[in-house]
């Protein structure tokens, strides 16, 4: 895990007291909302429905058990008991008060955490795989890289006031878990023939209004000139982004509009005059920051067999233990480790990503106990414990299942992901999370979802599209139609190295219709899949149609979709 | 002031390798509308918009009798360029600059409107331009040490900005974490340890 050197440090002092002026002249009235707006956002402080909302960076997902400590003590101490982890690898705070947020920072600042750039028209904090480091189809850990970018984006002066948002992620695995072409960068590492660090770019992917998968732009570039040719890429981005239209503001719109060859080629010729400057990255700054991402003090153990673990429990509890092993635990670089994840997606009782105090404290602890005292953030709102002894596994879902973090439903129906919607961010036009509790209480039988197999369901409570409905297997999306809220159902997303973006099957349902409407679905691809095949292939095997087909069949009875459209 | 040429007073002059200062501003902004350049009082210095430059500028500074010819050998005239200005699409106009303008600047048509950083970080890196550039337009306290970093080493701050608090935004980093104009990224020698 990175630890922060004097320089970062004092740099995260320093912003601290930077903020606070900031908002101590908000409050005097001398600095103007509309002129504390995109300061306060470049500090991830959002004013939503009810309260402002703080979003804490959680670079590359990556957080120490005294991090996650600090951000049960700021829930319990500045919020009402919970916090929300995103899909963007962060962590947000619903229920706060503008003239606590300097205290807040501080707080951070103490365990090497803070808030910048989190939101804004700035880059933001960089994502990547959960599984950085541990995963066993890794090709190269990301995080030296990531650091080195998170430290090369903090507080960059050219990129404060971009067009829009900048969103980088970061990949060094086989599989794709950080849906790298769903970024306005994409950054791919690789190792060449010769064993170097290279990366392949992809510019120009984004979900919300206008979905569009990223186009390589660039193969091979060596890691260290990362800082001149993303300066060269951002440079042609900031100059000639659209700003007349927020809605076209992003990289996507101006690499569609260019094409990707030509953009290419615009940031070619920028990069051509900087990319030998003293800019670019040194191998002493790898060095030092690489230190810090080697493999912590494993064992030397045996590989445990799935068998031999399910014997190790109780007889009347093998088989959720075997559940929980098949679903939530992950393998490893390393034999007789795992990766254990814990789902925040409790059926029918929280908003997914939803953690309480007592449970992040508690998770904390099982972090030092049980992995290194680490933990990952995934982007599909869950929490992840990387390096786990097989033989501590038993134990360690003996008192997890105390915090109510053990359901085994990873990459199955119910672990949905869900943003927080109507219930309070002010931009949505309909509620996520109602509809992602009906969904979970309607699919609440355990071997029925087993049975089903890997199903991605996402929701949206706007085309913003922060609950990435575009790349589920099933998508729901809420819109506005004469200020009552509906949904519009998509069909054949995925994120991975296949990524898709799903597509609408038609008009929109009422809220009430949709766990009918989610069991048409799935019956359909019950009754018309082979053996194991998993839903995105019947999907793909069979088209839109049947589902459709079966999606309106029904509510064609029901008087009240009846004209409604999305 | 009328619409087509604006002054602010106070100028926050802040040079590479020199202390912050507020300064009095001895240069106006004409936006090139309507009024002449010839109706503008011809003592006073004058930064002219770029794309004006290019339609009538440039040919008159071969012809020595016209007066901004005189205005160019005084060195009261400098260009300004508008946050769409594409500059690398004049590379030899800007080149030439170099030895007639004492002053450019780059507008901010509104504060968020980030595009001049880049404008002052072409000219640094691409044109190494050495001479003065200011931020000009909608000029506020908290873009301050953006501009003094992508390139601005002076900035007419719009009217009603607390000249205090400006001069004190550039101490408020001592470390940076990449390469700007001004600075390398603080690196610390291998040997410190690491801190807290
Ligand atoms: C609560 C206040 C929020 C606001 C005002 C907000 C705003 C937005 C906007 C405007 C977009 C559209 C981006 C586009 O143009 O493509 C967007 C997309 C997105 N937001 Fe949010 N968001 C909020 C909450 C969240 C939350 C809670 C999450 C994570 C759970 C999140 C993560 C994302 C992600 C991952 C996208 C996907 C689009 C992309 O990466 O291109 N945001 N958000
Ligand atoms: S998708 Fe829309 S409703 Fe949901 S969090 Fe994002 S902006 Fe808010």
């Amino acid at each position: 895990m990175y630890k922060y050197d004097y320089i970062d440090q004092t740099l995260v002092n320093e912003r601290v007291t930077q903020f606070k002026d900031q908002v101590q002249r908000r409050i005097d009235g001398s600095l103007p909302e509309e002129e504390f707006r995109p300061l306060r956002l470049q500090n991830g402080l959002y004013h939503q429905r009810h309260a402002y909302m703080l979003r804490v960076a959680i670079p590359y997902g990556l957080l120490s058990s005294e991090q996650l400590r600090t951000l049960a003590n700021i829930s319990e101490k500045y919020d009402r008991g919970y916090g929300h982890f995103t899909t963007r690898q962060n962590i947000q705070f619903n229920w706060i008060k503008l003239e606590e947020t300097p205290a807040i920072l501080a707080d951070l600042a103490k365990v090497q955490m803070h808030a910048i750039q989190t939101s804004g028209n700035c880059i933001r904090n960089i994502t990547s795989d959960a599984f950085a480091g541990v995963a066993a189809d890794e090709y190269v850990d990301p995080r030296p890289v990531c650091e080195l970018l998170r430290q090369w984006s903090t507080l960059h002066p050219e990129f404060a006031f971009l067009p829009r948002k900048f969103k980088f992620a970061v990949c060094g695995a086989k599989e794709d878990r950080t849906i790298l072409l769903c970024h306005d960068v994409g950054i791919s590492l690789k190792k060449n023939t010769n064993g170097e660090l290279i990366a392949d770019i992809y510019a120009g992917g984004g979900m919300g209004r206008t979905p569009i998968l990223g186009s390589l732009i660039k193969e091979s570039l060596p890691w260290n000139v990362l800082p001149s040719y993303l300066t060269a890429l951002l440079r042609v981005y900031n100059r000639f982004g659209r700003r007349d239209n927020i809605y076209k503001a992003r990289i996507k719109i101006l690499v569609k509009a260019l094409g990707p060859e030509e953009f290419a080629r615009q940031v070619e010729g920028e990069w051509a005059s900087i990319k030998d400057g003293d800019d670019n990255f040194q191998q002493s700054e790898w060095d030092r920051v690489a230190k810090h991402f080697t493999k912590p003090a494993y064992k030397t153990a045996e590989q445990i067999s799935t068998e031999d673990l399910v014997q190790s429990a109780l007889e009347n509890e093998r088989a959720a233990f075997a559940r929980w092993l098949e679903r939530n635990v992950k393998a490893h670089q390393v034999p007789g480790y795992a990766s254990v994840i814990f789902s925040l997606k409790p059926h029918g009782s929280v908003a997914p990503g939803d953690a309480t105090t007592e449970q992040m404290l508690a998770i904390a602890d099982l972090a030092d106990q049980y992995s290194f005292s680490e933990l990952r953030v995934t982007h599909e709102q869950n929490l992840v414990l990387a390096d786990v002894e097989q033989a501590r596994l038993l134990e360690l879902w003996h008192k997890a299942k105390a915090q109510n973090v053990v359901l085994p439903n990873i990459g199955l129906l119910t672990d949905i992901i869900a943003c927080p919607g109507g219930d309070f961010c002010s931009l949505a036009n309909a509620k996520s999370l109602p509809i992602a509790k009906a969904i979970q209480e309607r699919f609440d039988d355990l071997d029925y979802l087993h049975d089903l197999g890997e199903i991605s369901l996402n929701i949206s409570g706007c085309i913003n599209s922060c609950g990435h409905h575009h790349v589920g297997n099933i998508g729901v999306l809420g819109v506005d139609k004469d200020g009552q809220e509906w949904y519009q159902i998509t069909l054949g997303g995925e994120q991975g190295n296949h990524a898709a973006i799903g597509k609408v099957i038609g008009p929109s349902f009422g809220a009430e219709q949709i766990p009918d409407v989610m069991a048409d679905i799935i019956d359909t691809f019950v009754k018309h899949r082979t053996a194991d095949e998993p839903f995105i292939e019947t999907y793909r095997r069979l088209g839109v149609t049947p589902f459709k087909e079966a999606a309106y069949l029904n509510r064609s009875k029901e008087s009240s979709a009846a004209g409604a459209t999305a | 002031m009328s619409e087509h040429v604006s002054q602010t007073n106070r100028v926050l002059s802040y040079p590479k390798g020199g202390k912050p200062a507020i300064i009095t501003n001895e240069w106006q902004v004409w936006h090139g509308d309507e009024t002449e350049l010839s109706n503008l009082n011809p003592k006073q210095k004058v930064l002219v918009p770029f794309s004006w430059w290019l339609m009538h500028g440039q040919a008159q500074v071969k012809d020595s009798t016209s007066e901004l010819a005189k205005r160019i050998q005084e060195k009261t005239i400098g260009v300004w360029f508008a946050a769409d200005d594409d500059i690398l699409k004049h590379l030899d106009v800007i080149e030439a600059g170099k030895s007639i303008w004492p002053l450019v600047g780059a507008d901010f048509p509104v504060f968020r409107d980030g595009r001049s950083f880049s404008t002052a970080a072409l000219l640094r890196e691409r044109f190494h331009w050495t001479g003065e550039i200011r931020a000009i337009g909608d000029v506020l306290i908290d873009q301050l040490i953006l501009g003094a970093r992508s390139g601005f080493d002076s900035f007419a701050l719009r009217a009603d900005q607390n000249t205090d608090v400006a001069l004190k935004q550039f101490d408020l980093f001592s470390v940076r974490t990449q390469n700007s104009w001004r600075d390398c990224r603080s690196q610390l020698s291998n040997q410190l340890t690491e801190a807290v």
